[in-house]
């Protein structure tokens, strides 16, 4: 019987083993440059999204509808022209009721001309026919239960560690699954890049410790912002949270919005 | 072995058939999946540092505060606290990143963007009527926007 040391065989053994490191070696180069063409981007890292916790709040009360946040957005993002908004504000008009009628309010009207980026023209109902009249500034929600994650076909959307979601612009397919789904309609279409398109929290600001460019500009702090993980000195999220009564849009969906608001009225959704 | 011979070859062609698939499937998954995919979940880790690498256009308060000191501390002791200087002044990361670029031009139509009157502004916020308020058309003839309680 032959060893199994024998150096016919022993010799056999080696180059096979060698040929197999050569094999997954060449697999490995391969890879990498298959994933050059297709992927890789060779982002710089650095940033940690499991060390953060980011957070936005909408005080509605200090809103005052100057439209500084929708057109700091558009300018920031590089939004593209026309209808097309990732962050917007809402002039809810609440009427006082037809005298008579038994109500206790008469219609509500609800615009936002070019997302309220230009201001707002005076409202169509007269000021001595309105019972109340607020802004609201609006914005994707950053769900915990996203349906538009729960939509994409690809895993292009999904929900950061950081408490962000965003879209993944190269392996968007379009097909805008997620913008049915969303039930704030905070998302669109680009018609520059073709994929969805919708608030990141200015994730290229707040890795960068900035602001979103929304709060940045806001000149009454009615959009707070702030790190749940990381709370500064009168960190202005927490005062947000110990000064008000919170709620969130349309709970009865179950989407669970990180995005809290303070001071709007049963007619907001 | 022979067993597996004894198979009729229609069915023993599809088995091959379903192996090949197989074998395709996990050789393009192999080279198509890329490295950071599933890094954090089911979507590519590297996503999250390709969106954070683009550039700010707004600056923020704190860079313009690096240069401009006096009207940074004049705006801080004020009413108008709460605001940015781009609130007023537009972007400025083109500016801070080259003093030679220059800021917007401020028009007056400005200020009355927040306070001209309106029933759906909130009670607390300092409104006019800006056409009775006065017929001209320069606010700062009477008010110095940096400290909008002085009078100058």
């Amino acid at each position: 019987m032959k060893s199994w040391l024998s150096r016919r065989n022993l010799l056999s053994r080696l180059s096979i083993a060698a040929a197999g490191l050569l094999a997954a070696s060449a697999a490995r180069s391969a890879k990498a440059a298959v994933q050059k063409v297709f992927a890789s981007s060779g982002a710089p890292r650095g940033y940690d999204p499991a060390m953060h916790k980011w957070r936005m709040a909408i005080d509605a009360n200090r809103c005052i509808g100057c439209g500084l946040c929708a057109e700091a957005c558009k300018k920031e993002n590089h939004v593209p022209e026309g209808q097309y908004f990732r962050t917007w504000i809402e002039r809810y008009i609440i009427a006082k009721p037809k005298p008579g009628s038994g109500e206790a309010r008469g219609e509500t009207l609800v615009d936002s001309p070019s997302g309220g980026m230009h201001g707002f023209p005076e409202s169509i109902v007269p000021n001595a026919e309105i019972q109340h009249s607020f802004f609201v500034p609006k914005l994707c929600n950053l769900c915990e239960h996203s349906p538009c994650v729960q939509v994409c076909p690809v895993g292009a959307t999904f929900d950061a560690p950081d408490g962000t979601v965003l879209i993944d612009p190269k392996y968007c397919i379009g097909c805008g699954f997620c913008i049915q789904a969303c039930p704030y309609g905070c998302r669109f279409l680009s018609p520059v890049t073709k994929t969805a398109e919708k608030c990141t929290l200015c994730y290229h600001r707040i890795t960068r410790g900035l602001k979103p460019a929304c709060v940045e500009v806001c000149p009454t702090q009615a959009r707070v912002f702030g790190d749940l993980m990381n709370p500064v000195a009168d960190d202005p999220l927490q005062q947000f949270y110990q000064n008000n009564l919170v709620q969130a849009l349309k709970p009865h969906l179950g989407t669970k919005p990180r995005v809290f608001y303070a001071g709007i009225d049963k007619e907001v959704r | 072995m022979s067993r597996l011979f004894r198979m009729p070859p229609q069915v023993f062609r599809i088995f091959l058939l379903a192996l090949g698939i197989v074998v395709v499937y996990s050789i393009a998954r192999y080279f198509l999946t890329p490295d950071s995919f599933g890094e954090y979940g089911w979507y590519r880790g590297e996503a999250l540092a390709e969106l954070a690498k683009r550039e700010p256009v707004y600056a923020g308060k704190a860079a313009c505060a690096e240069c401009h000191s006096d009207e940074y501390q004049a705006l801080v002791k004020h009413e108008h606290k709460t605001l940015s200087c781009e609130s007023c002044h537009g972007t400025g990361q083109a500016h801070a990143d080259n003093p030679d670029v220059k800021m917007e031009m401020l028009n007056y139509g400005h200020c009355v963007r927040c306070h001209q009157a309106s029933p759906s502004r909130p009670k607390w916020l300092k409104q006019i009527a800006s056409k009775a308020h006065y017929a001209g058309s320069k606010c700062t003839e009477c008010h110095v926007p940096h400290s909008p309680t002085e009078v100058p």
